[in-house]
This record gives structure tokens, sequence and C-alpha cells, in this order.
């Protein structure tokens, strides 16, 4: 049967979509529908080797436009302002609409936005997307003192890049440690230490109270009655799921569209994947929203199978990374469920993992060293948590014994 | 084929099944496989990123590289997991009197 299939949101979990679905169904319609005007990019370079020069905007793309073209996938850039799900209509801010039988919602997240209380909008620069991303390369090439308000993935990504260039960077964190309470606290010092090392300034548990603009600086005002003077800010203080177009429709939103393993909301025929959903785990049963490029990838191609019929559960065990300075961070399954912690390894130049683990069972881990070295144990720790092997500790805590070991065959 | 290309890398038994060793020659790294049909070789640093793939996981006919997870076939060198996207360059492998030897271009 020739389907009209719409998917909403042009980035890296529609364009996975679209292409599963072509896989399976060779002949249904299949437009994306995308606000920016670029075909589907890779996003983490934008904080890291982007703005270091090392790649530019071709390298980014995950496909060219002749893949789309020789699949029939269509991408048109057009912004839909309004949904219609009961006459399965989408209405486009140029008055155009569309219609579908089966639509896949993959509209990513937003920055949340500092609130500030006087007419600083315009002068505090966020990163998302190649716009932004290219607005800040081209204004910090003439600044020097930048600050960064918020110390997770991105903001000390950015503060990493941005140190690299030979800029003078501040980071200021409201909590007291760096990248949230997810990440064990022995690792975020590490990092953080990485960070002084280079000659960044972290400043931990302050609040920004003010910031005033001045002879086209800025100077801001924290807290504890200290003054910090920046000529640049940039905030990176947590997203949220872009949801904002159906918060008066019928579709369940909680933390963004709750879907269920089969990608499938609560409305018939329409379907989300990626950062904007929150999903069922059915290995973890419970649900979950994730923001990681392995994950968006996963969940689009999980939801073009489903879309195109061939039903597909999602049971990917979550894995992400984040690249600062000389050092490769990664997070794999689920660190918040645990009765018991195990530490590998305590030198960065060799790689430190935290393990976390339920019933002698490996539930998640976050790792930290050198680029390259935690990348194998992390991924061995990924395929022992799903296979549910009963793990032997003292394996786990001695960086000279092979964790492969633990594999059963 | 001229016999001047072959190097030499070490002995068969210096490297684990289903697993790697590093090999430098001049400015170049390689990495040489033990897989369980024979001996493979391919370029020591990912396509993607310059990292290392010796720190990489071998499954089966694939190097996953640890940085971002790209994957590569081992034998034929396909890049087969974004964000890994560019083929890995691959080289031939001879086994002599329980020597391994790649021939490098
Ligand atoms: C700077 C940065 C660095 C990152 N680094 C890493 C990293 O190192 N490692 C990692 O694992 N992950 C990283 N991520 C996360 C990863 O890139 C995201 O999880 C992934 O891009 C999510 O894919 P998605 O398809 O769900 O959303 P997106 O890729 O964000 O795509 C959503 C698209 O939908 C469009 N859209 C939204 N609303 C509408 C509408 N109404 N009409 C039309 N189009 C619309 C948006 O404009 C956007 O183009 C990073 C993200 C950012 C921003
Ligand atoms: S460096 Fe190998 S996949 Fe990125």
């Amino acid at each position: 049967m020739k389907n009209n299939i719409i998917i909403l949101g042009g980035g890296q979990a529609g364009i996975y979509a679209a292409r599963e679905i072509r896989q399976n169904d060779s002949k249904s319609s299949i437009k994306i529908l995308g606000k920016e005007n670029l075909l589907p990019y890779e996003r983490p370079p934008l904080s890291k080797d982007f703005l270091l020069d090392k790649k530019n905007e071709e390298d980014l793309y995950f496909h060219s436009s002749d893949v789309l073209k020789d699949e029939n996938i269509e991408f048109e850039n057009v912004s839909i302002s309004k949904v219609d799900f009961e006459n399965k209509k989408l209405f486009a801010k140029n008055d155009h609409v569309y219609s579908y039988d089966s639509l896949l919602i993959s509209t990513g997240s937003e920055n949340k936005k500092l609130s500030l209380d006087n007419n600083l909008k315009n002068d505090i620069y966020y990163l998302r997307n190649l716009e932004e991303a290219k607005k800040i390369k081209e204004i910090v090439s003439n600044k020097n003192k930048i600050t960064i308000i918020g110390g997770g993935f991105i903001g000390l990504e950015i503060a990493s890049s941005l140190s690299q260039l030979q800029k003078k960077v501040i980071v200021i964190e409201i909590g007291n440690q760096l990248m949230g309470r997810i990440i064990p606290k022995q690792i975020a010092d590490l990092v953080q230490n990485t960070h002084i090392e280079h000659g960044n300034e972290i400043i931990l548990n302050k609040q920004i109270e003010k910031i005033t603009k001045k002879n086209g600086d800025y100077e801001i005002l924290l807290n504890d009655n200290s003054l910090i003077e920046t000529d640049f800010i940039i905030a990176g203080i947590g997203s949220t799921p872009t949801v904002k177009l159906f918060e008066n429709t019928n579709l369940k939103l909680d933390n963004g569209i709750v879907t269920n393993q089969f990608c499938e909301t609560s409305i018939k025929d329409v379907y989300a994947a990626g950062d904007v959903s929150n999903f069922y785990h059915p290995f973890y049963k419970r649900n979950m929203r994730l923001e990681s490029y392995q994950h968006a990838q996963n969940h689009g191609i999980c939801a073009g199978k489903n879309i195109a019929g061939v039903k597909t559960e999602y049971t990917s065990i979550p894995w992400m990374w984040s690249d600062q300075f000389n050092l490769n961070l990664q997070l794999t399954g689920i660190c918040d469920e645990y009765d018991e912690i195990i530490e590998r390894g305590n030198d960065i130049n060799n790689g430190v993992i935290y393990f976390f683990l339920k019933n002698n069972k490996i539930r998640g881990a976050c790792g930290v060293g050198i680029i390259g070295k935690v990348g194998r144990d992390i991924r061995i720790t990924s395929k022992l948590s799903e296979k549910n092997t009963i793990v032997d500790k003292q394996t786990l805590s001695d960086q000279n014994l092979k964790l492969n070991k633990l594999m059963q065959k | 084929m001229s016999e001047e290309n072959w190097i030499e890398v070490g002995s068969t038994d210096s490297i684990e099944e289903e697993d790697l060793i590093r090999f430098d020659h001049q400015d170049k790294t390689f990495c040489v496989y033990k897989l369980t049909d024979g001996f493979y070789a391919t370029d020591g640093i990912c396509t993607h990123e310059a990292v290392h793939l010796e720190d990489g996981l071998v499954m089966d006919d694939e190097i996953e590289c640890p940085m971002h997870q790209g994957i590569f076939n081992i034998k034929s060198g396909e890049a087969l997991s974004p964000p890994a996207c560019e083929d890995l360059k691959t080289y031939p492998v001879k086994v002599d009197n329980d020597k391994i030897f790649i021939k490098i271009d």
C-alpha cells in the first residue's frame, strides 16, 4: 500500500527514520519537513571541531542530496506552526497544508534560555544549530575574555574549544560539580582539573544575580557579590524537548512526547523519536528521554521500521560521549539505579571507570580518560549489562585484568 | 610484487585471537588483527578523528573505534556505522615461518 509519510523535523532521528522506511517500503512517499534550511547534519562537532576549524560545514551532513534523491526522499525547508491530528494535517507558517497517513515527530530539543530582566536577550548566545555555531565562531574571533554560563557537556565542550583558540574562559556553574549529578563527582573533578590545567577558570556553586552591559562589554554579578568582567557570554543551561506545537492537542506529553517501545505516541499513526521522545525502555522497564547521537540514530531507525510495518521494539542500551581537550568521557546504561559502585583505575592517562551495579549486574557505567582509553571497556560494559551477566567484581576493579574475559561466548 | 614492500610485523603468537596489535613503521601506524580465519591489517588511525584503533574492540570481523563507536569491517575496511563514514585502508598480510608480514603500498 502506498502511504503518505511525513517526518516533522529534519535532524538526525528524522533522516535515519526516512532511510529506514525506504529500506522496507519502496512505494510510499516520504517527505521530511525541516525548519533549518539545511539537509540533516551532525550536531556534536558544532561545539568541538567546527569551532576549532578542524571540520567545516560540508563535513557535517549525514548524506548528500544525491542520496536522498536516489532513495526518493523529499526534503522541504518549512516551519510547521500548527497540527490537526484529527484530520491528519500540518500547517506551515506560509499557509501551506500537508496531509499525512503516518507522521513521525522528530523535532529534537531546544536550549533553555536565561531569564533576564533587562534587554540583554540578543547579547547572550546559545548553541544548538549550525547557524548559531557560525555566529559564535565569527564573533569570538575578536573577543578575548569569554564567560560560559552552565557547566554541562555543551558548555564545557565550548570552553575546551575556546581555550584551544587561546581565549580566556570562565565557566560559571550553579551546582556543586560539573556535568550534573548523573556523573560521579570524582569524574567531574578529573574533568574540572583538566580545564583548570589548560587555564580555564571554573566557578561552582554560584548563581547569576545580574548582567549589565558596559561599553560593549559585560559585568556579571554573582550571588556572593563578586563581579566578573567579560566581553562575550554563552549560556548552556540545559535543554527541553521541542513540543510547544503540541501543547493544546491530545498528544500525551510528559517531559517530551510519551511513546511506547515501538515509538508509537498516544495518537494512532503518530510516532516520535530522538531528543523529543520520552520513550518506554523494555529492558529498564521505565520511561526515559535521552539526548545523544547514538540514541537519535537508533531510535530513528526503530521508528522507521515501525512506520514501515516492521514491528520492532527499541532495546538499545543508552550510550553517549563528550570530548573535552584530550579527554573522552563516555556514559552507558543508567547510572541512577544501583546498590554498589565499583571503581576501575585512578589515573586519567589509563582511564577511570565507575560501574553502577544492582544485584551483581551492571546497570550503567561512566568513564573518562585520555582519548581512546575508556571506549573499549565501556563498550564491553554495555554488552555485559545487556546480557544481564553476573560480573566478577575483582575483574571490574583491576585494570590489569581484561574486561572481555567477562563476556560469555 | 617486489619482496621489498613486505614488512615484518612480529611473530604469529604476538597477537591473541580476536585481538589486534599496533604496528608503527616509519611515520605510519597500522593495526594487525588475528581473526578466526587468519591475519589482517588496516590503517591504525580511525578515519573519523585521529584516534588509535589499537584501543578499539574487535568483534568477529569488525573493529569498533574506542572514541565514538564508528565500526569498520577489518577485511574490506568498509565503514559500517556512523560517525565513521570514510573507509579504512587495508593491507595484504602473509605469514612466513610463523612471522607476520604486511605489504605497505
Ligand atoms: C552542540 C551540541 C553538541 C552535541 N554533542 C554531542 C556529543 O558529543 N555526543 C552525543 O552523544 N550527543 C551530542 N549531542 C546531542 C545530539 O546531537 C542530539 O541528541 C541529536 O542531534 C538529536 O537528534 P534529533 O533528530 O532528535 O534532533 P535534532 O538533530 O535537534 O533535529 C530536530 C530538527 O527539527 C527541527 N524542527 C523543530 N521544530 C520544527 C518545526 N515546527 N517545523 C520544522 N522543523 C522543526 C529543528 O530545527 C531541527 O533541525 C550534541 C548536541 C548539540 C546541540
Ligand atoms: S574517532 Fe573513530 S568514530 Fe570518531
